[in-house]
């Protein structure tokens, strides 16, 4: 084995929700390991917008290829385009990245369904027409790379959290079902479980943030790029093996009782 | 740093078990690629000989330490002569194993010594490892453990007792390390290969090449290597109490014609 099989140099990489914190180094990450990155936003906002085209100098400093676009994950045609534009401008597509994070907490008896309906259109939906949109190329090359970014949400409930503990864990199955349905196409489709992250949504305040800290097995939050650093190692060549898996990295809490 | 070169493990030591041959002296060879000098650990002392040549081909040192791993006096003399040699322990990895004798016995067929003798390899070996390992680690500031479960660990197959019981104990012992050592900076991970039938025809066609494996086939050797060494990075440095699993789709699905193993036939006499 070689370390230059971890090498993404000739590899084109798509992350969507790069505004972030986990999509943003995920985005950087991959760049960093060799991939050229198109970027975009997971809703047009202005702060997303800000962060995605400061990414973009950030990867076009490291000499790789990237573009920024402003979508709507939840708009079929935004999915579309921007899947288009990178086949176009950066020649193929590799590897796709769901970084979508639209956090939300409210006791159920008082969410709206246009809540519920928002917080699994984002959270949920996104994923499933970025996959539909991305399995175009992907199935006519016969290779391809999915990592889907889900929350230990997913894996586990949280009282107030229940639309995005459903998005969440729906996410989850969709990785597993679309992994078998794509095993024998070269696509691997796997989920990288994050755990309690600094810069993350759900966490609303410091006070949160320090009960969190004592009840992780590590003590402390996770850094965005020790998450998004396993994205270069499920998107490297060697894990052509690896399928319809999660990978946790949670600083232990899903361990603990 | 780049993020590649999270990757190196250049003067960190590695202890291996189970180094003899398959996968265990796979994932010791490619710690060494990573940078990494290994203590090959197993039974018998010709194949950890030929593994220390190959580690040595690599340009790192190896020493190698005849161990039984169900042995705990052997186990502590193995830990000893790793200190003696290079002074520290950064990553562990618990391979040693197998279904032995148990494999494929209806329980009522299980002898007293199959099952100790199992559950003695392939889980109290791994206990006793850690034991040796950990106050090493602990004031060294931390390391990494790595334990080596199977689809067996999360799933029953039929008439493996003894091996599905280790494989599952191995997953919650690793959560266990996670939640007890987390705060000595010390990391517990799993690896957890599907079918890998080592290029031998036999075992190639005793698993009927794979196909019934959602990707069609089953793992090749050289695939476990860079789990391994992702786990022993700085790659994962947040990742604790969790595996990688490399079993080509198997446990996403479990409906026929997805299923992770074949209905196997079994041997003359054992009833259906």
């Amino acid at each position: 084995m070689s370390l230059e099989q971890f090498s993404l140099q000739g590899k084109v990489a798509l992350v969507i929700g790069a505004g972030t914190p986990i999509g943003r180094a995920a985005a950087l990450a991959l760049a960093e390991a060799g991939a050229e990155v198109a970027v975009a936003t997971m809703l047009p906002s202005k702060q997303e917008e800000a962060i995605v085209t400061a990414c973009v100098a950030a990867i076009q400093s490291l000499n790789r290829k990237s573009f920024a676009r402003t979508i709507d994950v939840t708009k079929e045609d935004d999915v579309a385009a921007l899947v288009q534009q990178t086949v176009t401008d950066l020649s193929c597509l590799d590897i796709l990245i769901n970084a979508l994070d639209l956090p939300f907490a409210k006791p159920l008896s008082a969410v709206s369904l246009a809540e519920w309906q928002r917080v699994l259109a984002v959270n949920l939906t996104g994923v499933y027409l970025t996959c539909r949109a991305v399995s175009m190329p992907m199935l006519a090359q016969q290779a391809g790379r999915i990592i889907n970014i889900v929350s230990v949400l997913g894996e586990r409930g949280m009282a107030n959290g229940s639309a995005y503990c459903a998005a969440q864990a729906g996410v989850l199955n969709l990785t597993r079902a679309l992994s078998l349905e794509w095993a024998r196409n070269g696509i691997t489709v796997n989920a990288i479980g994050a755990g309690w992250t600094e810069g993350m949504g759900m966490i609303a305040d410091e006070q949160i943030k320090q009960q969190l800290t004592r009840y992780i097995p590590n003590r402390r939050l996770a850094q965005p790029d020790e998450i998004s650093d396993a994205v270069v190692y499920l998107a490297s060549d060697g894990t052509g093996f690896i399928t319809g898996q999660v990978i946790w990295i949670e600083g232990g809490v899903l361990s603990r009782l | 740093m780049g993020v590649l070169d999270k990757l190196r493990l250049d003067s960190k030591v590695a202890i291996v078990t189970g180094t003899g041959r398959g996968l265990g002296r796979e994932m010791a060879l490619a710690l060494a690629d990573a940078g990494a000098d290994i203590v090959a650990a197993a039974r018998t002392q010709a194949q950890i000989d030929e593994t220390a040549q190959l580690v040595r081909a690599k340009n790192r040192r190896c020493l190698t330490a005849q161990t039984d791993v169900t042995d705990s006096g052997s186990v502590n003399r193995m830990v000893e002569a790793t200190l003696a040699e290079f002074g520290r322990i950064d990553i562990l990895v618990n391979n040693a194993g197998g279904a032995t004798r148990g494999w494929n016995k209806p329980l009522e067929t299980l002898s007293d010594e199959i099952w100790h003798n199992g559950i003695s390899l392939n889980i109290t070996s791994t206990f006793y490892c850690c034991r040796a390992v950990l106050p090493h680690m602990i004031m060294q500031g931390g390391g990494k453990i790595i334990n080596v479960t199977s689809g067996l660990g999360v799933r029953a197959s039929r008439y493996n007792f003894m091996y599905s019981t280790a494989k599952a104990g191995m997953i919650n012992f690793t959560r266990a390390l996670a939640m007890n050592y987390a705060d000595k900076n010390i990391q517990a991970t799993l690896i957890l290969p599907g079918i890998f039938p080592h290029d031998d025809p036999q075992m190639m066609a005793f698993w009927q090449g794979g196909k019934f494996i959602p990707l069609g086939r089953p793992g090749k050797d050289d695939e476990l290597g860079p789990a391994c060494v992702f786990l022993a990075s700085d790659l994962s440095s947040y990742m604790n109490g969790e595996m990688i699993a490399l079993e080509g789709g198997g446990l996403a699905g479990g409906e026929v014609p997805t299923g992770f193993a074949p209905i196997v036939p079994l041997p003359e006499g054992v009833r259906e």
